[in-house]
């Protein structure tokens, strides 16, 4: 009996107790741990992986320099760009900031460069042109980035210039960040914040740009 | 002389093949197609829109091909449709349809892609709406938010495993604990 009494405490202190201890643990971690756990995922996601991670640089680049500087293009002269293709590169001096652009925010495109997303538009379109890109790669400089800083961005059909109007950090869900049905051509650029995290966060930081020069699409409503 | 037509026929191929492929800009057909979209249609006396992420995203592929005004016809046709059918639904909001009316709605979306020769499909619920081309390009995503996570790539998988290793390492620490209390009562009423 008292045998049968020890064992049952037994069980109770080396099985029960830190089964119940564990679950705990899981769920706090889980709920209230995982923004300061994220470090340590981000860096083990770098390790181990349930899925053949796609380090591959397998993406089309329809960019190709040039030097026009004129005030119009024609659309029928423009490639316009499906997802996933790099149709230029976006630089800002002043914050070191240097990437291949893509259309499409994917994982291809912000794995390589930084991305406009398809539903927004391309430079000249005189729409808006939100672009996001990785906060612990080609946007980290952003964190640098000042009022009136000029953002370069050049493609197959003419070179932008954009002049930095403000910088400003929201919710990632919040519809204020951007207009999309903006009619007037403006450049947001954004990226997970705080800056030098690692992981998830529900914040972004956002650049504002007006447009400074570069060519107008013209032709594209016939 | 059937050498002559074989050559001439492949060269009209060609040359339709290449109006198709140096298509760029927006034409009336087009135009008509993306203002119909815009049109708002009235629920129990709400306004409402399609967004204008689904429209840009419409807009940004009609600038790569060349729609027929019989395609834009037919697909109008559809909006209209869709637009009555929403209206009669007697809700005040898409949020407040059911999954039926979703998919049906889905399913005007669906004809509609399909008269471009592309596809449109849902999650069962109706919602991450995806337009694709018959070349797999995608045209309209809507299983994606527009603000993106931009942070490092987080697996599950790796989340579990670490979780787990943590758990497992909880267990052991507080089983060598209690091990060595038993030890030391043990050693005290020794």
């Amino acid at each position: 009996m008292k045998k049968r009494n020890k064992t049952n405490k037994n069980t109770k202190k080396f099985v029960i107790v830190p089964l119940l201890m564990c679950a705990a643990i899981l769920l706090v971690s889980s709920t209230i741990c995982f923004p300061l756990l994220s470090d340590v995922f981000s860096i083990g996601s770098m390790f181990l992986s349930d899925k053949q991670v796609d380090y591959s640089k397998s993406f089309e680049n329809i960019f190709v320099p040039t030097a026009n500087d004129s005030d119009t293009v024609n659309a029928k002269d423009v490639d316009f760009p499906s997802v996933n293709k790099q149709f230029g590169e976006l630089k800002i001096k002043s914050c070191s900031v240097n990437a291949k652009l893509f259309f499409g925010d994917g994982k291809i495109p912000l794995r390589n460069g930084v991305g406009v997303y398809a539903g927004s538009f391309i430079p000249g379109y005189n729409k808006t042109i939100l672009v996001a890109g990785h906060n612990n790669t080609y946007f980290n400089g952003l964190k640098n980035i000042k009022k009136g800083d000029t953002v370069k961005i050049n493609t197959s059909y003419g070179n932008y210039k954009y002049r930095v109007t403000a910088a400003k950090i929201y919710n990632a869900e919040n519809k204020k960040a951007y207009d999309l049905s903006k009619n007037e051509e403006n450049l947001i650029l954004y990226t997970c914040y705080p800056f030098d995290t690692l992981g998830i966060t529900e914040k972004r930081f956002f650049v504002y740009a007006e447009k400074v020069s570069g060519p107008k699409i013209v032709g594209q409503y016939e | 002389m059937k050498k002559i037509l074989t050559i001439a026929a492949a060269m009209i191929i060609i040359c339709f093949s290449c109006i198709a492929a140096f298509a760029a800009g927006i034409n009336s057909a087009e135009a008509s197609v993306l203002s119909n979209m815009r049109a708002p249609a009235n629920m129990k006396g709400n306004t409402v829109y399609v967004p204008s992420s689904y429209i840009n995203q419409a807009e940004v592929h009609f600038n790569t091909i060349d729609m027929t005004s019989a395609q834009a016809g037919k697909i109008n046709s559809i909006i209209n449709q869709g637009r009555a059918y929403l209206q009669n639904t007697g809700k005040a909001s898409i949020k407040e349809l059911s999954t039926e009316e979703r998919r049906t709605m889905m399913k005007y979306a669906s004809d509609a892609a399909a008269v471009l020769n592309m596809s449109a499909a849902a999650g069962s619920d109706g919602k991450n709406i995806k337009v694709i081309t018959k070349n797999g390009e995608v045209v309209v995503d809507d299983s994606t938010q527009v603000i993106k996570p931009t942070g490092s790539e987080v697996h599950f998988t790796i989340y579990i495993t670490v979780l787990t290793i943590a758990g497992l390492l909880f267990v052991c620490g507080a089983a060598v604990i209690l091990a060595r209390k038993k030890n030391n009562i043990y050693e005290e009423t020794k």
